[in-house]
């Protein structure tokens, strides 16, 4: 018991980390159709982005902004420059998680060509730790709550109270219906990217903040809980993936200090088996299914 | 020749038919059946420490490693019991995750399953002796033929492509029977293969235990040659080296398989393996560190899949369009006009 109270603070981060990843992720696949496995890779790029930021002498915080926009603007060349340029040409469905593999390949391994294969981390104030109810949270952890939260109600706002996350919506359910209704898809397309992406570049800040250091394989290896998440909450919805984050991150981390901390992810994975053995028509019965790829 | 350039051409010809055989078997299983099966290199691992562990013999206390099930099955027992090993699993994961799921699930099933097995291996120690992996396989009849060094190689090379042989008639075999229409028809439609009743399902977890057996026989040839086997040899974008070489030879053509791995797993990563690491470039000194060639071979693994599929995606040698005669014109051309 003693031991389940701080397990429940950690997994809570884990929640919040998984949360900000996951619906990044599972946004930019609602409305592209395109499941991007070098999300995790630009997940570390942008940390690398903060990372440079940071030790010019930027402050963290700041460095975390700039790491958004990083991620947001690569995000987005990485769709208009490749993806969607291989969708034009007819790439199909399963042809995309191949380049976009390929993809992963190439940027983390460029990482690593040139940052060298060593482990970074930031400079952070050493900030108070405070005490709730038994679980011991530094400054910095409770801040990553804070911008998950931020995240998660802005994502809301955004989908349900704008025009903009209106038309999201209307491509994300048909595409050809929504250009046929004047939505300007194209520009929607872009702006999911650059969404999604400066999730992922606020994501990828956020890990490294809480693991305290990185390489160019921290975002990749990040991708089984974040498409666990996404996968256990129904792909494609961003609701889904909130809860599933809160799923995956409580129940890594209690199991982590249960049995064994190096079977994290081995128990996001057992998640992701069950509900795939369980309701697999859950995710069969998909706005997403019948669509074709809309980059 | 000389002794040393001779090992380098036996065991770059062992790896040449070793990597021939696992990209058939992952030919047949992408190429020609359409399944999507991103943790192939897990069953190759399966095999490689299925053959190992029945090889190395009983494990003991105070054994520099420690491993499952150890025991010393002769010759070809070991290789056997990779197929069957690297099968069973195939059967296990195929009921899980080939059942209704959506292709780009399925690949991503695939994905995690692969980064998965990589982490139970490495941190369950007790099982294939975590991350350090297992070492001093030995080498099948080795002490029985009594040949000195080189020549064992040269037996093994011989050995090895005898069994890729097998592998490649066998394969082809599949491809060219009605079994391989089926798996082609239901590869571009499965829907209309269903409607002709075909079992699609039956049909797919037939042909990822085909090729979850050749991954697997890979794999125990493999580590039967190198004697070691560990995590790091088998991380998932060594899945990636296979299907670029599909890509780059050919998908769903057997010979296009061969050139492909000749290409991509031999010439391109083996031949990468021996750049210098210090040179001089125009005068100045260049010193390479560690693990860049190694990150560059990968940027070009990626780059290299993108451009086939850019500018050719059918590969060097495409799928050859099947001849076949409808029945509906044999039965007009007997009748006459």
């Amino acid at each position: 018991m003693s031991q389940l109270v701080p397990a429940i603070g950690f997994g809570l981060i884990t929640a919040s980390i998984l949360a900000i990843a996951a619906v990044g992720f599972t946004l930019q696949f609602s409305v592209t159709n395109i499941l991007n496995l070098a999300y995790g890779d630009v997940m570390t790029a942008s940390a690398f982005a903060a990372y440079i930021a940071n030790h010019a002498g930027v402050d963290i915080w700041l460095s975390l902004l700039m790491a958004a926009l990083f991620g947001a603007v690569f995000s987005m060349l990485l769709n208009r420059f490749v993806y969607f340029q291989f969708v034009r040409r007819g790439t199909r469905l399963f042809g995309m998680i191949i380049v976009t593999i390929a993809m992963s390949l190439i940027i983390q391994n460029v990482l690593l060509a040139v940052f060298r294969p060593t482990f970074f981390s930031y400079e952070v104030s050493a900030s108070a730790s405070y005490t709730f109810a038994g679980m011991i949270l530094t400054g910095s952890q409770l801040a990553i709550m804070g911008i998950a939260v931020v995240a998660m109600v802005s994502v809301h706002l955004l989908s349900t109270r704008t025009r903009l996350g209106k038309a999201m919506r209307a491509t994300a359910t048909n595409p050809g219906l929504a250009r046929s209704c004047g939505v300007a898809t194209d520009r929607v397309i872009d702006v999911a990217w650059l969404l999604s992406g400066a999730l992922c570049g606020i994501a990828g800040v956020v890990l490294v903040l809480n693991t305290a250091t990185f390489s160019e394989v921290t975002g990749a290896n990040f991708l089984v809980p974040i498409i666990a998440a996404a996968v256990l909450g129904g792909i494609g919805q961003p609701y889904g993936a909130m809860l599933g984050a809160v799923t995956i991150g409580l129940a890594s981390e209690v199991a982590a200090s249960v049995i064994n901390p190096s079977y994290k992810d081995v128990v996001a994975f057992a998640i992701l088996i069950v509900v795939l053995l369980v309701r697999p028509q859950g995710i069969l019965s998909e706005v997403a299914s019948g669509k074709e790829v809309a980059a | 020749m000389s002794d040393a350039m001779q090992f380098y051409l036996s065991t770059l010809l062992i790896y040449l038919f070793i990597d021939v055989m696992g990209v058939l078997g992952l030919n047949l299983q992408f190429g020609v059946a359409g399944i999507i099966n991103f943790a192939y290199i897990v069953f190759v691992a399966v095999g490689a420490y299925t053959a190992a562990v029945v090889s190395l013999g009983p494990d003991f206390p105070g054994n520099f490693q420690h491993y499952l099930f150890g025991a010393s099955w002769p010759f070809p027992l070991p290789i056997l019991a990779a197929g069957a090993a690297s099968g069973v699993l195939s059967l296990v994961v195929g009921l899980i995750s080939l059942r209704r799921l959506r292709s780009d699930y399925q690949a991503m099933v695939m994905l995690v399953l692969s980064l998965i097995a990589t982490l139970t291996a490495t941190n369950a120690t007790g099982l294939v002796n975590g991350p350090a992996g297992l070492a001093n396989v030995p080498q099948p009849l080795f002490d029985q033929l009594g040949l000195p060094p080189l020549e064992y190689q040269w037996v093994y090379a011989i050995w090895a492509g005898l069994l890729t042989a097998l592998t490649f008639l066998f394969v082809r075999g599949i491809t060219n029977s009605p079994l391989g229409r089926t798996l082609r028809a239901m590869r571009d439609n499965d829907r209309a293969a269903a409607a002709l009743g075909k079992n699609i399902t039956a049909l797919r977890l037939l042909i990822f235990v085909v090729g979850g057996v050749i991954a697997g026989i890979s794999g125990a040839v493999f580590v039967e040659f190198i004697q070691a086997w560990s995590p790091g040899s088998w991380l998932y974008p060594e899945t990636f080296v296979f299907l670029a070489a599909i890509i780059v030879g050919g998908s769903a053509n057997n010979w296009g398989a061969v050139v492909g791995a000749l290409l991509v797993p031999v010439g391109f990563l083996e031949a990468t393996r021996f750049l210098p690491q210090d040179f001089n470039l125009f005068g100045r000194h260049v010193v390479l560190f560690s693990g860049l060639v190694d990150a560059l071979q990968w940027v070009a693994v990626g780059l290299l899949i993108l451009v086939f599929l850019w500018f050719r995606p059918q590969g060097l040698f495409p799928e050859r369009p099947g001849r076949f005669t409808p029945r509906a014109a044999i039965a007009s051309a007997g009748k006459g006009e």
